[in-house]
């Protein structure tokens, strides 16, 4: 999914302009705080960060500023990455996970899975009603995946995540039937996805026009006002008693208001933080992590997102030179991705050498060596390969061709510090890496005509393992018929048959079997290079309390959040 | 007779500029090629299912060979339909109607702040002192010479972070809107009252001036009487530039201030290749512009006679 936090240039003159000017900015250097884990091991956060922990004083505006504008509150209609928290806000949906990762109830109550895992029978709870009074039950759940996969709706991602959906039966008002056309255990986890939140049904049914401004959900917050370019009031929903058992909080949410407003640049997110002028910031930036670190007054907070990590390249595996699999390892070792991490984190971000965020269900840990950060052994890997030769240039040769490509970016003033630095990593094996800046739209042409020698950039949040399928599975090669992720064009055999054979698996033993192998595959294949884990920052004033982090997306639930002051 | 004439050419020629407008934009923006279709689905990171895609091109009739889909494109805007916004959903007239006020808003009281300051300004400094003059000009040059993203920079840090007087961002109130518009007002200061004060130094060495001095009145008196209305003309000329300059200015202060504006719209629809919004803001800013010299040209014959006879 899109990555909504544009880092424009303005922000980094900007940034550079207050370096120079504020002088009392005092950048204090503070250890990092580690994650919960060493980075030997999957990271697993403690179940406090998932639940209330104690019950908080109701009242008060929470006044919030976020980088980016959705453009419209229809999540169906969307894959920007702010649904994930705002779906929270304003919708509920109808699987929850739990601390592990695994689903867990909301909406439904329990469900039951046919032995050929074709047919879902959920049991949905029977006192929910969405914020315009109409009734959540079986016929509300058909009409949400119908306007789910409604091609009105264009939707760019809720439709494809239930892509094996064939139809619903309301079973009685409160027993829904879901048939598949084939067994897909990541149907559950992809309900949990605030992409696919459950909307009123009779707004879908007479005006699904309006769901984009005025949303009729059932989650704890109701939108009063948005409007675009500015901000979103969101009011408390006093009859609210539906939260996830999960999270452990019962009854409506403490805040009376959100306040949340648009502020797309980095510096002034930071600086109307620690004036006050807000209370929160879902899009803490990284350059000032060290600063709010100092402040006492405020509390930073990262939680690493699941699905797949940040990718610095991904290799076209049907072009030249990447056709050979020891010149993709070799360029992999090159890259420093500590010395990455720390340009782009500002010590805030996780080098990251394998294939699966280190938060997926599933993720096995046994292989980040394997493309370890080598550049000996990259120079014996292209020695092997034939490319022994080297030109006036100090690149390089074979058969009096030059080991060079070239990597498409999308067109910005500067090409990002990321592929700048990787460029000259490989520059170190005699790998001439020639950046060739697009415009967005000559970009996605090309990438799905498979126009390309390699691309740069890529992440892909989601809450299951399954997003190795949706990236390296060979059925995801964009064709003229469909739109696919898997743009290294990776045709493997043996990987293809563990990630669709996963995709029948409800046994946890076997699952893990299988995605462990699929994972020590792609070290082997090396489609593309991983470079960091994917970690959104938030920061808040200490005096907001009671935050956790959804299971799903690792970012804020403000359910449980409320304000330790005397007049909140 | 001869002055309806005049509008009626004016306006012809207009409608013109708007004629010639959109079909730039609708070039410009179909020779960068892409699929707009999945442009409008969310770029390179979207997973459209084939029946989406297939939706989308054919209710935004992205599957019509381009001149037909030019056609259409001209018959909607004669019928004043700006189409629907490819990522908001809502038709371009609303989208651009919901920021409307608030890019006006700031644009006046930008326009209001330049006028009044570099009037005040330019007469206070004309044919004083040479030191005076100097550190004026210079101000003045180093001041236009900014980039208005520098000039807010430097305000917020003064105003917002410093001495906690003014919000860093949003649109709520007087306040918030107090630093946008000086951003936006600054340049414009500076170019306003460098051109005044070359004008009304021209001015006041002419002999009417002489005279007026002559029958007793006071410096402050000749400026602001005698002097400052003849000086006036060359600021309706520079209107134009005014105009541009709001309309740029407002992409810059809008989105550094985190203000909603029409500016802001804009840098979103550019982004995420939003067709119909950037079609309907060229448009927009094109209208602003051909009714502001119609405006201006009907000024010319009031103020001065000449224009009129010749």
């Amino acid at each position: 999914m899109r990555n909504a936090i544009h880092q424009t240039g303005l922000g980094w003159v900007a940034a550079g302009v207050l370096a120079v000017l504020a002088g009392g900015c005092k950048p204090a250097p503070h250890p990092v705080e580690p994650p919960v884990s060493a980075a030997s091991a999957a990271i697993s956060y403690p179940a406090e960060d998932y639940r209330e922990q104690s019950r908080g004083r109701p009242g008060g505006t929470l006044k919030v500023s976020v980088a980016a504008d959705t453009g419209t509150l229809d999540l169906h209609a969307i894959s920007h990455t702010n649904a994930q928290w705002l779906g929270r806000l304003i919708y509920d949906n109808l699987v929850y996970l739990d601390a592990k990762g695994e689903p867990s109830p909301w909406l439904a109550k329990s469900w039951t899975i046919s032995p050929d895992g074709k047919t879902y029978t959920f049991h949905l709870r029977d006192d929910v009603t969405f914020s315009d009074g109409s009734r959540f039950n079986a016929e509300a759940v058909r009409l949400n995946l119908e306007h789910m996969r409604d091609p009105a709706t264009k939707s760019p991602l809720a439709a494809a995540y239930i892509e094996p959906y064939a139809d619903g039966r309301v079973i009685d008002e409160f027993t829904f039937e879901a048939r598949l056309r084939e067994p897909y255990t990541p149907f559950l986890d992809v309900l949990a996805q605030s992409w696919l939140a459950m909307i009123s049904p009779k707004q879908i049914r007479e005006n699904p026009r309006l769901i984009g401004e005025a949303p009729a959900g059932s989650g704890p917050f109701v939108v009063e006002r948005y409007t675009r370019q500015q901000g979103i009031r969101l009011v408390r929903r006093d009859d609210y008693h539906w939260s996830p058992p999960v999270i452990g909080h019962e009854g409506p949410a403490y805040l009376d208001r959100i306040e949340l407003e648009f502020v797309p640049e980095a510096l002034i997110r930071y600086t109307s933080l620690a004036s006050g002028q807000y209370d929160f910031t879902i899009d803490a930036p990284a350059q000032n992590a060290a600063a709010i670190r100092a402040d006492a007054s405020l509390v930073i907070q990262s939680r690493v997102r699941k699905g797949i990590p940040t990718r610095a390249i991904t290799f076209n595996v049907t072009r030249e030179p990447f056709t050979d699999v020891r010149v993709r390892k070799a360029f992999a070792l090159a890259v420093d991705r500590e010395g990455i991490a720390q340009i782009m984190g500002f010590g805030e971000f996780k080098p990251k050498t394998d294939y699966l965020a280190a938060t997926t269900r599933y993720y096995d840990p046994s292989f980040q060596d394997a493309l370890k950060y080598d550049v000996p052994a990259a120079d014996r890997l292209l020695d092997e390969a034939g490319w022994t030769a080297r030109d006036g240039a100090g690149y390089r040769v074979k058969d009096g061709r030059r080991l060079s490509a070239e990597i498409l970016a999308a067109e910005s003033a500067t090409p990002g510090a990321l592929t700048v630095a990787m460029q000259s990593d490989v520059k170190k094996i005699g790998f001439d890496l020639v950046i060739v800046q697009l415009p967005a739209a000559q970009l996605t042409d090309r990438r799905n005509a498979g126009a390309y020698q390699a691309l740069s950039g890529g992440v892909w949040h989601t809450n299951t393992p399954d997003a190795l399928y949706i990236l390296h599975h060979s059925r995801a090669i964009t064709t003229p018929k469909l739109i696919g992720q898997n743009t290294s064009r990776l045709q493997d055999a043996d990987l293809d048959d563990m990630l669709a054979q996963a995709r029948q698996t409800v046994d946890p033993a076997v699952l893990s079997d299988l995605y462990s192998r699929a994972q020590r595959r792609l070290t082997e294949l090396v489609p593309s290079v991983p470079v960091y884990e994917n970690l959104p920052i938030i920061a808040y004033r200490r005096d907001v309390r009671g935050v956790v982090f959804d299971t799903s997306h690792n970012t804020p639930v403000f359910t449980t959040v409320w304000l330790d002051r005397e007049n909140p | 007779m001869r002055l309806g004439k005049r509008i009626f050419l004016r306006l012809l020629a207009g409608v013109g500029v708007l004629w010639g407008a959109a079909t730039l934009t609708f070039v410009a923006v179909n020779v960068t090629g892409g699929d707009t279709a999945l442009a409008i689905l969310g770029g390179p990171d979207a997973l459209p299912t084939p029946e989406v895609v297939a939706r989308v091109r054919a209710e935004y009739g992205l599957d019509r060979p381009l001149i037909e889909q030019y056609g259409r494109y001209l018959a909607r805007l004669a019928r004043g339909d700006l189409g629907e916004s490819y990522r908001l959903r809502i038709p371009v007239t609303r989208a651009i109607g919901q920021q409307l006020r608030a890019t006006v808003e700031l644009a006046l009281c930008a326009t209001l702040l330049a006028v009044t300051a570099s009037i005040f300004w330019a007469m206070l400094t004309a044919k004083r002192a040479r030191w005076v003059r100097s550190f004026s000009s210079g101000s003045e040059l180093v001041v236009s010479s900014m980039p208005s993203f520098v000039i807010g920079i430097l305000l917020l840090l003064v105003f917002s972070f410093r001495l906690h007087v003014f919000p860093a961002s949003g649109s709520h109130g007087w306040k918030s809107l107090v630093m946008p518009a000086l951003t936006l007002a600054l340049p414009m200061i500076a170019v306003l009252s460098q051109v005044l004060r070359q004008q009304l130094e021209e001015i006041l060495e002419q002999p009417f001036i002489v005279t007026a001095r002559a029958r007793g009145l006071g410096d402050a008196a000749v400026r602001l009487r005698h002097a400052l209305r003849h000086a006036l003309i060359p600021l309706v000329t520079l209107s134009g530039y005014i105009t541009a300059g709001l309309l740029g200015g407002a992409v810059i202060v809008e989105s550094l201030f985190a203000r909603q504006g029409v500016g802001r719209l804009m840098v979103e629809a550019t982004t995420n290749k939003d067709v119909p919004v950037v079609l309907g803001i060229t448009l927009m800013a094109a209208l602003v512009y051909v009714v502001v010299n119609l405006i201006v040209d009907l000024l010319y014959t009031v103020i001065d006679p000449r224009v009129r006879i010749g």
